[in-house]
């Protein structure tokens, strides 16, 4: 069963450094989002398991073959590597039909044309694009391009299932019609899924684990829960959410056996949930918009320096001291300028970056000292 | 009182309508496009039903001017005259422009596919080389076919460098006539087609290939199914394209055709001019005139239609080369090899020939400096007085011909910039589409039948002023330039967004200040061009003048013409040197200034002929 492994994965292009050291196990049947800003080396990472792309070093293995070995010379052509690719802009071939389109890759697998033809049909079924099978790509609007894109990609039933930015070309409606649709996808067919978008929340919303990457380096390769509550530094915190986490500058102090923090000219006392030396003075408190509270017994005054209503929530840029922070409340809630408010930090996963190395150091819960 | 109201209206509204630049541009536009090109075509027409001066008045014992079919009854009657004069001909041609096309499509496209996809060394090299043949002028590659391998057995019996050399006689098919004129347009155009189908393939989305790599198709599968029908609209463009230029050529079959009484309905209708019957001329060159018309009206209706498959966009560049293995050396050194005959060779060979004291004797002792720097001791006695850097008629005729390009440059440059402002702001309306096609119309007409057209209106009584002079010749190639010219300026204005000026318009700066101080400045560079490029093909133009020219003397294209008719040749070649170095030179300076060429402006600008 397709275990894809990638071992020390580099890949250089003249001195960029596109992709540095990518050591990451793949699950069967798993659907992993590769994510990050654009640059970031996402989508290199992807052409290269899929065999379009030679890496500069270090071996990748898909289920029992190893596909690219730098050391032992081998590169598997794409072709040979049982994969599907699904291209951010569909790559469908303008001069075939819908069904010449989704046949080409039976063609090339020898198939019967009995075969061919079921097969083509129940793939036209499966993604309800039957009326179009005469037509050429051109005649047919982008969702269902989309559409005759991932029936092309499936019809040969590969055990991994490759995808470039697939969604990025779809109004936001379609988009996330589709993802709904991906997600079923998924779980009806029993290939594995490495999906490539620099959009935070398809990766959230899709993946049964997240590979974060930057500058071509690992981030955090973690379920997109633990990457949402638990980042393991702030680049991470902050690509992950929105609005983002709040980020804090903070002091930090041991005072009686409990560590102080000095902030927004406030003291709190934080207690970690982590087992994890605090012996750092300057650090980040990173804090998401929905665990700052506004309530009326709040202990930090603040003013709300505007509010964005949006129907099921509302965003309130809160101003205290001289900080702005953002929070989340449920619900339609409109303050005033410059009203005043309470809040309160109301979570325990309050992270504490280090200021220096922007690691996480530790998670736990915050309690504002009563003036 | 209400038609008062009426006429008021109207009059406010034509009011309206002039105070924006861009339609006072237009309207003048219009006006002087209709008199440059449709006019022109009109008289032309007229010429086809009227007796000339001359041998036809003798033939049809009418008066001069008077109205009469005599040209087209004795040109399609029937029997030899038609024969020699019209339908074999009309077939050279035919088959010049088939066969060049074929081959150029052969050659461009083959490099085009190993430079696009495939790990070929030397990349830079070959596609640098193989340029030259296209900025060098058609006629030189023509002029370095008769000097390799002429010889003693055919034509005038001068011996070649291969018969020189080697002791090489190769057969008259081979020298002169259909086959070497195919050979010479098709080496000519190749890179022509590289440029096109290179584009193509460069700019075609590779995950259309690489999804086919994914699904398992083989790479020649790929090639045959993906591949080529994908950039077959373009290659069948580019074969319309090719074709049309060889069925019009002149030059080309005039260097190689004489010798052997080849003639393409250009040729003919050249010789149809010196023998007088001006009407069956006209006849002729108007075939050329309907041939580019109806070729580019299939190219525009085909490659309109299906033009969709070429600007698909995507992840492109990303594409992963073909590795040719141990195939990869040889073939990038044959291909340099067989380059390197016809770009850098032709050279030498055109320097070799300069210097050689009796044409065919390739001795040490033949050798001279003489038809470069000699001074009247020259035993020749053709109205040349020694070497060409010293000759006053070749300065006079270079001199002549800068002065020309640079007007025909600033002509076609100029109005093209304007028409490009005053129709992308007015996109849409009858009148910029009108003036759009009027600007693109030189183009469907080959630069010979351009310059019949306007022959023919410089002999009528009204515009006698022009006949001979240097002002029609620079009028003829202003507006034979102004498809590209404005086509550049379209394309230039078309990437500045309205609101640039807008933003000018608001803050109440004139118009002029708005063109010369906002607009202008921002697409520099390509407006440089668009003045550039005309001068250097205007350098190396032939086809154009050889008609419009009081004598051979007046421009140096049409000297070397002479030179070669009359036999001078280290004399035509030592011209066409000098031609070659300046186009090459200006070709360069053009690049450093503004990153266009002839190579890419004459591709980028044949390739609208689909848009």
């Amino acid at each position: 069963m397709p275990r894809i492994v990638l071992e020390h994965v580099s890949k250089r292009f003249d001195k960029f450094v596109a992709v540095d050291d990518l050591n990451i196990v793949i699950e069967d049947r798993d659907f992993i989002t590769l994510l990050g800003p654009s640059g970031c080396g996402k989508t290199t990472t992807l052409r290269m398991i899929a065999g379009l792309e030679t890496p500069t070093e270090g071996r990748i293995t898909i289920g029992d073959t190893v596909v690219f070995d730098a050391e032992k010379g081998i590169n598997l052509s794409p072709a040979k590597r049982d994969i599907g690719f699904l291209f951010q802009n569909y790559a469908l071939w303008p001069h075939m039909t819908v069904y010449q389109n989704i046949a080409f890759g039976l063609e090339n697998l020898k198939w019967k044309r009995e075969d061919i033809k079921s097969r083509v049909y129940e793939m036209l079924r499966l993604l309800k694009i039957e009326e179009f099978v005469h037509r050429y790509p051109a005649e047919l609007s982008g969702g269902q391009q989309q559409r005759v894109a991932i029936a092309r990609t499936l019809a040969p039933a590969p055990k991994v299932l490759f995808m470039d930015e697939p969604l990025s070309n779809l109004d936001a409606k379609l988009r996330s019609e589709m993802r709904t649709e991906l997600k079923r996808l998924h779980s009806d067919s029993d290939s594995t899924f490495v999906y490539v978008t620099h959009d935070q929340l398809e990766a959230m919303t899709l993946a049964t684990k997240i590979c974060l990457m930057n500058k071509g380096v690992l981030q955090q390769y973690d379920p997109p829960l633990t990457v949402y509550s638990k980042p393991n530094n702030i680049f991470v915190a902050d690509f992950v959410g929105n609005p983002t986490m709040n980020f804090i500058n903070a002091k930090l102090s041991e005072v009686d056996g409990k560590h102080v923090l000095s902030l927004f000219g406030l003291y709190a006392t934080f207690t970690a949930n982590m087992n994890k030396p605090l012996n750092r003075e300057n650090v980040i408190v990173g804090v998401r918009p929905e665990h700052i509270a506004i309530t009326d017994s709040g202990k930090i005054n603040a003013t709300a320096y505007s509010a964005l209503p949006a129907g099921m929530e509302t965003t309130v840029k809160v101003k205290i001291k001289d900080a702005l922070v953002s929070s989340v409340v449920f619900g339609a809630i409109d303050y005033k300028t410059d009203q005043a408010i309470k809040c309160d930090i109301i979570s325990d996963q309050i992270c504490i970056f280090d200021a220096n190395t922007k690691e996480l150091i530790s998670q736990g819960s915050i309690s504002i000292n009563s003036l | 009182m209400k038609s008062l109201n009426k006429n008021k209206t109207i009059f406010n509204r034509i009011g309206t309508f002039f105070t924006k630049p861009a339609n006072c541009m237009l309207v003048i536009f219009a006006i002087l496009l209709t008199a440059l090109t449709l006019y022109p075509l009109l008289s032309m027409l007229r010429e086809m039903f009227v007796v000339h001066a001359g041998i036809e008045k003798t033939l049809t014992g009418l008066k001069k001017g008077n109205f009469t079919l005599f040209h087209w009854t004795k040109l399609f009657k029937g029997g030899e005259w038609s024969m020699t004069n019209y339908w074999i001909p009309f077939l050279n041609s035919t088959l010049l422009g088939f066969g060049g096309a074929v081959l150029g499509i052969m050659i461009g496209g083959v490099i085009a596919w190993l430079m696009a996809r495939t790990n070929l060394k030397h990349k830079k090299l070959i596609g640098s080389l193989f340029l030259f043949p296209y900025m060098m002028p058609a006629w030189t590659m023509a002029l370095y076919w008769l000097n390799m391998f002429q010889n003693s057995k055919v034509g005038a019996g001068i011996v070649g460098v291969m018969e020189g050399l080697f002791g090489l006689c190769m057969p008259e098919w081979f020298v002169y006539g259909l086959f070497p004129c195919i050979i010479v347009t098709g080496l000519h155009f190749g890179p022509f087609a590289y440029i096109l189908i290179g584009g193509i393939l460069q700019n075609m989305d590779a995950t259309l290939e690489e999804s086919a790599v994914i699904l398992k198709a083989g790479r020649l599968k790929i090639v045959r199914r993906i591949t080529l029908p994908i950039i077959m609209p373009a290659v069948l463009s580019t074969f319309l394209l090719i074709f049309s230029s060889g069925f019009a050529s002149y030059t080309v079959p005039m260097f190689l055709g004489g010798a052997v009484r080849f003639f393409t309905l250009s040729s003919k209708m050249k010789a149809m001019f010196n023998a007088g019957y001006t009407g069956q001329a006209y006849i002729i060159g108007s075939t050329v005139i309907l041939m580019g018309w109806l070729i580019l009206t299939i190219n525009q209706k085909y490659t309109g239609r299906k033009r969709s498959f070429t600007t698909v966009t995507g992840k492109s560049g990303q594409v992963s080369f073909i590795d040719l293995k141990r195939f990869n050396t040889p073939i990038s050194i044959a291909l340099i090899v067989i380059i390197t005959f016809f770009s850098i060779i032709p050279l030498i060979v055109f320097a070799i020939q300069t210097l050689l004291r009796s044409p065919g004797v390739y001795e040490f002792s033949n050798l001279t400096l003489e038809f470069w720097l000699g001074r009247g001791e020259s035993s020749y006695k053709n109205g040349m007085v020694g070497g060409i850097l010293f000759n006053k008629t070749v300065w006079s005729a270079l001199g002549r011909q800068f002065l020309l390009s640079i007007t025909a440059a600033l002509f076609a440059g100029t109005v093209g910039l304007f028409i490009g402002y005053a129709v992308v702001r007015r996109r849409g309306t009858k009148l910029a589409q009108y003036v759009e096609s009027m600007a693109f119309f030189p183009y469907l007409i080959p630069a010979i039948s351009f310059s019949t057209i306007y022959l023919a209106i410089s002999t009528t009584k009204t515009f006698s002023f022009l006949y001979n002079s240097f002002f029609l010749i620079a009028l003829v190639s202003g507006v034979k330039y102004l498809p590209f010219a404005s086509r550049g300026g379209i394309n230039s204005m078309l990437q500045i967004s309205t609101e640039i000026e807008e933003a000018g318009i608001v803050v109440g700066v004139p118009w002029y200040k708005r063109l010369f101080r906002l607009l202008f400045p921002i697409q520099k560079t390509s407006i440089m061009s668009g003045y550039l490029l005309p001068v250097i093909t205007c350098m190396r133009e032939v086809d154009l003048y050889t008609l419009l020219v009081p004598n051979a003397h007046f421009l140096l294209t049409t000297l070397l013409l002479e030179f070669n008719q009359t036999g001078y040749d280290q004399y035509a070649n030592a011209v066409t040197l000098l031609i070659i170095v300046i186009v090459l030179i200006l070709n360069s300076v053009s690049e450093k200034l503004t990153g266009a060429s002839v190579a890419k402006g004459v591709g980028g600008g044949a390739s609208f002929g689909g848009n």
